[in-house]
Order: structure tokens, then sequence, then C-alpha cells
């Protein structure tokens, strides 16, 4: 084969997809939006070990950041630290429940256990019950049957409810209700009393240790760029060149036309399909599926430069369910919640007495009821978020020297994110398995022949570091090895 | 005396149950604890000469082989269609949905040529959804989780059934299934007031709102009344809903059934583990080798069984049951119609459906007021006018109106007090006279059921109208408790038949035939 593969993006799905196909002697070609960042960005989601392996990562500045305590509720008078150490973290409750502490190292258990299974699910591509091979639904009948009697009346009964009616059934109180919540609705454009937020709080529990409810943080991105051997071209994709049903090249921005013999794109569904391809060469039945592929951006994120260590790893302020459901009951209506769910995760120092906090804002829509987002706009939510974590930690204001906010329509402008959403198609369980982002593109393939995706869009989805690449490199692998 | 089987309750699933029982030459006796037979299928002269369905109002799902097997039109039941729905909306204008196809469709293009366009694919596309599912409302569903013959068989048979669906129709399914009827009713229409009266079927009987997931299921009960051919969609008994019961009654006592009103049952009597009557409040024994409750599971389990017979799992798992009441009714005993201002007079539209129902966004505020324990300020509502239909059910020249009102909370803060109700009744009628200003003087007299009032008058806990939330968690096998959803119970020769088994809710009657047949070991 003389044309090379075309990956198209460069997140950590398309990372991954280029070097597994390099490494399977494929010729790749890697097209770069974005310029490299000064300092590694970090990135939340579960990095499946393999990777760490199979690319060797640690000898490119791999690093993971597990906050530990994973999650500190101030004020301080009513404090609660949860750690990866279960019996801690029971401790701790204790301090606000027995009752809680009692029930805590059970939930722990009976969540990774389900959360297990998730990750079994997601380490291969979906069977759909219709289409999928006999063989790929048995195995997946023998994870389900794995869990055991209670384990499946505890999957069945959880995955539609919501994370609200979930954890008022274990515990009692609000400050450890509205923690476990905050992952059960992050970056989705639910409240945690909506249907499928308890499936939400399990997929970000994937690949943690059993008591930690959030996915840890890593710059694997830039260490696969690090490792990428790959040709790079830096420029914009202006369209996707299709030939007889089949892709022939990619087309720039700047003229230059890029023969390729096969093309994965990590961009969205809709980008992909139905701006740089052609949408007119697709059935129209699978236009508006993708069209209607839902994608409502939740989360804004402010970068905080500190003067002096800010003494917390985690700083969560989700004090009860009902913050959080007011939170999004703004939202519904087109409004920033005046009251966010806010994570703020301290990143450490990066020398010279700077200490770098990134910061997760929810709910923040891509468009405002009664404004458009502008430069005025994100720094006045810049300066909330401030005020408002000064609320929980005093005096947290004074030690801010530089902070950059990063609105869903810059997500959008800056990353390509559709709709300002990071994983591209919401995590809902419509939109889950071999139904995501549509069913007729859950298998990476697309109906153009010699295209694929290979985004956060794809089975298993955002929050995972890189699998979604990796299951997309391996179809293509098997395309191109029978044509 | 002892009997065969005592079956608690005479709701129309206890009478359901009784009579499949009887015909097969079981000896029963039905227990009911009121005066009044139907439990929430009942009618009632609340004022005189005005007649009410005071609970449930409309007959959509009643099971036709139930009609067949029972034979229950010559029993009296006569079921009238109800034909059309209308959304008034605050701006003067209007949302028709006619029966008649042509003149559905005119008024959709009104609105718009697109929705007209889609109404029809998205009208095949369901019917052949709930084609699909409708067998399961007469299956005892499988457990996918036990490895025993019968479920592995009847999981095959499910699957080889959703499999004959293709994978286009199962892909939708599983988008119903899952998604809030708002988002799925996006994919296919743009008139708000369309998309809302439409969704306003998702929420009904739950604690969710229209754009939370799992309130797109509902969507296709509307569709199965179609199928089912015995009448349109939705429908009136003749005589208010209390008629569906009598005539169920009626059938049951020629099967030899005895049916004995005012004859609350403090406790089911159980011996050595397993279930041998019923002791009657007052301390009437009655012997019976099965006992059969339609009451729903918290009220037979924990206070008609009691904690001390059963495994303390079993009991953890009912205890979490979800009910929720989260709907009230307002009856109104009318001088005159009201008066629309979007379609003024005394014309069709009056004898169908009268959706409050402007927006998605009005319904979703409408569940925001809820959420936080309060009665939503502007409810949504389901009006009908029965006496338009059945002019026995007031006096000549007078009306009566049936309102159904969602969200009103069970647990509504400060609790429910009589002026809370009456502050309740008041927020409906100024809603409505909103849409119809004469309402306010033609009322004669109001009656105001709040969830708390089902839950003392028909014994519904928490006021649920469906005998536990109709949500995915606590559904077919999962209902009311995971293993235990085939009308068994862990105390031998106890059963349930109420709608807080499979597949529950709605005068359906499914639920108490499955029960029967279960117990007659006729089901596989």
């Amino acid at each position: 084969m003389k044309e090379p593969v075309i990956v198209i993006g460069d997140g950590v799905n398309e990372l991954v997809a280029a070097n597994s196909l390099a490494r399977a002697r494929y010729d790749v070609v890697l097209l770069n939006r974005r310029a490299a960042a000064a300092e590694d960005p970090f990135e939340a989601g579960w990095v499946p070990p393999k990777f760490i392996r199979e690319f060797d990562l640690e000898r490119y500045g791999f690093r993971i950041h597990r906050p530990d305590p994973w999650a500190i509720v101030w004020p301080e008078e009513r404090e609660l630290v949860l750690t990866a150490d279960i019996r801690r973290s029971a401790e701790a409750i204790g301090n606000l429940s027995a009752r809680d502490a009692e029930k805590w190292p059970q939930f722990c258990a009976r969540m990774h256990a389900l959360a297990g299974l998730l990750q079994g699910l997601y380490s291969a591509p979906p069977a759909d019950p219709m289409l999928g091979s006999a063989k790929a639904l048995a195995r997946i009948a023998m994870r389900v049957r794995g869990l055991g009697r209670q384990g499946m009346h505890d999957l069945f009964r959880l995955l539609p409810m919501s994370a609200a009616d979930l954890l008022d059934e274990w515990f009692e109180s609000d400050a450890l209700k509205g923690v476990l919540a905050g992952g059960a609705v992050m970056h989705l454009a639910q409240g945690p009393r909506s249907g499928g937020t308890a499936f939400n709080m399990l997929h970000h529990h994937v690949g943690s240790p059993a008591g930690v409810f959030r996915p840890p943080l890593s710059n694997m991105r830039a260490a696969l760029a690090r490792r990428t051997q790959v040709e790079v071209q830096d420029g914009s994709v202006a369209r996707i060149e299709v030939r007889q049903g089949r892709v022939a090249a990619v087309v720039m921005t700047d003229g230059r036309e890029l023969a390729a013999c096969a093309v994965v794109s990590g961009l969205s569904p809709q980008r992909t399909l139905l701006e740089l391809a052609d949408p007119g060469l697709l059935d129209p039945e699978l236009v508006r599926a993708i069209r209607n592929i839902r994608t409502r951006a939740v989360s804004a994120q402010l970068l905080l430069t500190f003067d002096r260590d800010p003494r917390f790893t985690n700083l969560v302020i989700a004090p009860s369910l009902d913050y959080l459901e007011r939170a999004y009951d703004h939202f519904k209506y087109g409004g920033v919640s005046p009251e966010p769910y806010i994570e703020a995760t301290a990143l450490g120092s990066s020398g010279n007495e700077r200490y770098h906090v990134q910061v997760h804002v929810q709910y923040v829509p891509r468009r405002q009821r009664d404004a458009a987002w502008d430069t005025q706009e994100s720094e006045k939510l810049g300066r909330n978020i401030v005020a408002r974590l000064s609320d929980f930690a005093p005096g947290l204001a004074r030690w801010v020297i530089n902070q950059t906010v990063l609105t869903p329509a810059d997500f959008e402008h800056i990353h390509g994110f559709p709709d300002g959403q990071p994983y591209h198609a919401e995590l809902a369980l419509d939109q889950w398995l071999w139904m995501r982002p549509v069913p007729a593109l859950a298998h990476y393939r697309t109906p153009i022949e010699g295209l694929y995706l290979c985004g956060p869009a794809m089975h298993p989805g955002g929050g995972i570091a890189g699998l979604a690449g990796a299951h997309a490199a391996a179809v293509i692998h098997r395309d191109l090895k029978s044509r | 005396m002892s009997y065969d089987v005592a079956v608690i309750g005479a709701g129309h699933n206890g009478l359901v149950c009784a009579a499949y029982l009887a015909r097969a030459g079981k000896r029963v006796l039905v227990l009911e604890r009121d005066e009044v037979i139907g439990g929430a299928a009942r009618t009632q002269e609340v004022f005189p000469g005005f007649k009410f369905s005071v609970f449930s109002y409309v007959v959509s799902l009643l099971r036709p082989e139930i009609v067949r097997d029972l034979d229950l039109p010559r029993h009296g039941l006569h079921i009238l269609p109800l034909e059309s729905t209308l959304t008034p909306l605050p701006d003067g204008d209007y949302l028709a949905q006619w029966g008649d196809h042509d003149q559905n469709r005119a008024e959709l293009a009104r609105h718009s040529l697109r929705d007209a366009e889609a109404y029809d694919e998205f009208g095949r596309l369901m019917y052949q959804m709930a084609r699909a599912v409708k067998p399961f409302l007469g299956m005892v569903p499988p457990d996918p989780t036990s490895l025993a013959l019968r479920d592995l068989k009847a999981l095959l048979r499910l699957r080889s059934g959703l499999r004959s669906l293709g994978a286009k129709q199962f892909h939708a399914l599983h988008k119903l299934l899952t998604m809030s009827s708002a988002d799925y009713l996006d994919e296919w229409f743009e008139t708000e007031a369309l998309k809302a009266t439409k969704s306003a079927s998702g929420i009904i009987g739950t604690f969710l709102g229209p754009r939370s997931p799992g309130t797109a299921y509902v969507l296709l009960h509307h569709y199965m009344g179609e199928i089912d051919g015995v009448f349109r969609a939705w429908g009136f008994a003749k005589g208010g809903n209390g008629s569906v019961s009598a005539a169920i009654a009626a059938a049951a006592r020629e099967l030899g059934v005895e049916i004995r009103p005012n004859a609350p049952v403090e406790r089911v009597l159980v011996r050595n583990g397993r279930a041998a009557g019923v002791v009657l409040q007052g301390g009437e024994e009655i012997e019976a080798r099965t006992v059969v409750s339609s009451a729903d599971p918290r009220r037979t389990f924990l206070q008609l069984v009691g904690p001390e017979h059963l495994p303390p799992d079993f009991t953890e798992a009912i205890q979490r049951f979800k009910f929720r009441g989260s709907s009230g009714k307002v009856n109104l005993a009318l001088a005159e119609l009201p008066n629309f201002t979007c379609m003024a007079g005394a014309g069709p539209h009056l004898r169908g459906a009268i959706s409050i129902s402007p927006s998605v966004e009005y319904l979703e505020q409408a569940y925001d007021d809820a959420k936080y324990g309060e009665v939503s300020r502007r409810p949504y509502m389901d009006i009908v006018i029965p006496s338009m239909i059945d002019p026995s059910m007031a006096p000549p020249g007078k009306h009566v109106m049936s309102i159904f009102v969602q969200y009103v909370p069970y647990q509504v803060n400060g609790g429910w007090t009589a002026e809370k109700r009456d502050a309740f009744g008041d927020t409906v009628v100024n809603t409505l006279a909103e849409y119809a200003p004469n309402i306010k003087s033609a009322i004669l007299h109001r009656q105001v059921i709040t969830p708390a009032d089902i839950e003392r008058m028909v014994g519904l806990s928490e006021g649920n109208i469906f005998q536990g939330e109709l949500a995915l968690s606590q559904m077919f096998f999962l209902r009311p408790v995971p293993g235990w959803a085939k009308y068994k119970t862990p105390v031998h020769g106890l059963y349930q038949c109420g709608s807080g088994t499979h597949p529950g809710g709605g005068v359906m009657g499914a639920s108490g035939r499955n029960a029967a047949l279960t117990i007659l070991g006729a089901l596989r």
C-alpha cells in the first residue's frame, strides 16, 4: 500500500490510533490542529495500564496524578475528607453519620464490582445484541453472570436510576451524597435526580480503586505526542475527498491534498461526516441520526496559578443533592448556575512558588439565554468562580496570580468539541455501547469505505483515555489486511 | 367457612384475579375494606346528582383478552371513544389532535409542515414497537439473573421475539426505554405544544420531569391501546370507571366469587411459613389455602404480613420500592360548560381531553416546584368532561369535570393540611381560568384530592396511582423486587396481584390475570 493512513486530530485517541497503526507497520500521517502547549496539560480519565506498558509511556515523561484525598469538602467545621483508604474515609464519614460510615465499605465494594463489569465491556468493541457475533455476546453474558445474582440485580436496577435515588438508599449525609453525585453528573446535561445518572457515576468510577469515585488526571496525551514518530503535518482539514464511495485523500485549508488509503478521524461524527465529507453521500436517515447526537456542554474550566500551596488536593463544592439539582435548574433554562458545582484539583508546583490548580465548573451552557460568550462574559465567570471558591477556602482569591477561563464556546473553538462537549456525545444509556454515538457508526466504520471514527464519541467514550482509538485501530488493521 | 382463595382488595386487579380463579373452579372470597368496590376504579355520586370517576378516569389498556374471557360487555362494560386532545396555548392559539387523520394533519401543518410530515412516520414506528412490546404485558417476567431452566427458556423466547423486530426497531426501542421523552420527541418534532402534550403521558405517575431519561417509554402505551382494536387509544367507560370494576365484579359473581365489602383485612394469617388465611379488623378469621393481595407491596408485606415472616433482605427491598405519589385530582360539578378562549363554545373539543401542557419548559418548571416539596405553581392538567359523552353522569344541563393534576408531591413541605389542599384546588382552578375564564363562576361543587387523600381513601401508599413508580428500575423482572417479580412471595401460598407487580399501572388488569394464571400453574 503506497498511500498512508491519515489520522485527523491530536487527542489522546488519535495518538493511540496513530501509534498502534504505526506499530503494525502502516505509514501514518497525523494531522495536528494545535501547537504543542508549553506545559503538559492534564486531562481527567482512566488510563488503561496496558497503554503505559505498550507505549512505554514512562520513558516519555508520563505522569499520572491521583489526588489523595480525592475529595475534600470544606468549610472546615463540617469537613469531610475522602481518601483511597476506605477505612480512613469511613472514619471521616463517621463524623457526619455513623450509619453512613458503617455502610461505606459495602457501598464501595458493590460499586467497584459493577465498575469492573463496565471496565470489561469497555476493553472490547461493543457487541450489538442484534448484529453482534454470538461469541462476543456470549462473552458479555458470561461477564454479566460473573457478577452473581446480587451483582446482577444491582446492575439492572442501578443503570436506569437517578444518582439521587441510589444515594438516598444508601446514605443520609448531604455532604457525602453531594460529593458522589458530582461524579454522577460530570459532563452530563442532567441533574442528580434524572434517570441514568447512577450509570454516569459508575462510568467515572471505572479503573479507579474501590472507594475512589473520581478518575485520575494524566498527561498521557503529551507523553504520547512525544513518543509519536509518525509524520506530523500541521494545519486544518478542509474536506475529505471521496471517490467512488471510497476515501481518497484529505484536502487541507491551504489547498494541499494528501492522498490516503484510509482516514481515521478523532473529530466529532458531525464534523467528520457532515462537514468534512459530503453529507450527500450518506443515507438521509443516518444524517438525521448524526444531527440528533446529543452534545450539550455543561462545563467550563478555570486554570489558576497560585503563589502558594493551596493546601488541598481536590476541593469539591457540591454540598448536597439539592445544591446540584438547583445548579442544574438554571442551566435547563439557559443560564449559568449562580451556585455551580465546582471541583478544584491541585496539580502541584512548577517551581518558583507557582502552584497550578485546574477547576471544573458545572453547569455552564454553550449558549446562554441572555448573553453570548465573549471576553467580558468569560471574565465574569472567572471572577464568580474565584469568589465562590473563596467562600469555601477563605483568602484564596488573594493567592491567584494568573487565571485562564475556558468556556464551552472556547472548547468548541479551540478543541473542536461539538457544542463544547468534551465527550463529543453525552454519556447516557441511549448513547452507550452499541448505541454510541449512533448504531450505524458504533463499530468505528462509516458508510464511506476507508473512513473511520476514533474520537470520544465512540465506544467506550470520554473519560477513558485512548480505548476508542485502540479499538478503531484494530478495526482498520483488520479491514486493510483483508483488502 | 373455608375458601380455596382469599383475595385482599376489590380493585380491578383483585376482581380480575378472583374471576379467573373462580373460572378454574376455585372457591374465591374477595375482601374489600371500603363499602364501595373498585378501589381506584370507582364511580361515586360525590355531590347529589353528580357522578365522578373519583380517581382513575380513562380506560386505555384494559387487556382485550380479559374483556373477552370474562365477557365484560355482557356485564355492562361499554367504552366510549375519547378521540381528540386540545392543548390551549397562552397566546390564545391552540393545538388540537383529532381522531380523523386528515383533520389532524391539517391542524399540525398549521403549526409546522415538518411535524405534519414526521407525524405519520413517527406513528408507524411507535406502532411497530408497541406490537413488539405488547406480548411482555401478558407474560410472567423471566429473571435474567436466574439459572432456572424455565427462566432461560423464557429469555430465549424473548430474545428471539426481539430479534424478529430487526435491528432498526430494536435500536429505536432501546432509545425509547432509555431516553427522556423531551429528547426523544425533539428528534421528531418542533412544535412545543405537540412535544409537551405527548411527553406529558411519559411523566404521569412518576416523580421525574420530561427531560429526565426514563420518561420516553410510556409514549408507547398510547399506541398499545390502538393495537388492541377494542377501542381507540383512550376511552371512557359509560357510567364512569366504576363500571369497569362493576362489570368485572358481575362477571366474577356469576362465576361464583363472593365479594364482601366493609371487610378490612388486618393481617395475613401465616402458620409455619405459609399463608393460612386472613384476619379481619375486629378479629374474624377466614381460612384460605391461598391468599392473594391486590394491595400494594408496602401495604401487603410491611403491614398485612409483617417483617417477622419475611427474609430481611426482602423486607429491605420492599422498603426501598419507590412510591412518591406525584399527582392529584380535582373533580368539579359545573353549572355550565367551560368556554375556552382559544376555541369558544361547546364544540366537539369538549368531548375529548383538554391538556394544559403548552410547552416542555412549562412541564419541566412544574416539576421543579415539586422537586423541592411544593405543588406546581402552574401544573400540568389533563381534563375531561365525562358528562359530554355520558349525560347520565350529571343532572340535565349540568356537567362534571375531572382534572388530573401533576405535580402534587405526597411529601409536601410542612405536610398536607386542609388549607394546603384548598390552596392546591385554587391553583388548579386559577390555572384553568387562564384558558377558560368562565370556569370560576361555573363551579357548583369542588372535590380536591391530594396524594395523601388517595392514600387515605383507597390505600395506595404515598398516593402513587400505579402502586409504585413505573420507572425502569422498578419494571419487568424488577417489579416490585428483583427475584420476586413472578407474583409469588417468600411466604408460601401468598401471592400478589396488584399493579405493584409486572406490568403494573393503568386500568389494565394484566397483573390480576397473570397472577391468577400463575396461581393456577397455567403459565410456563
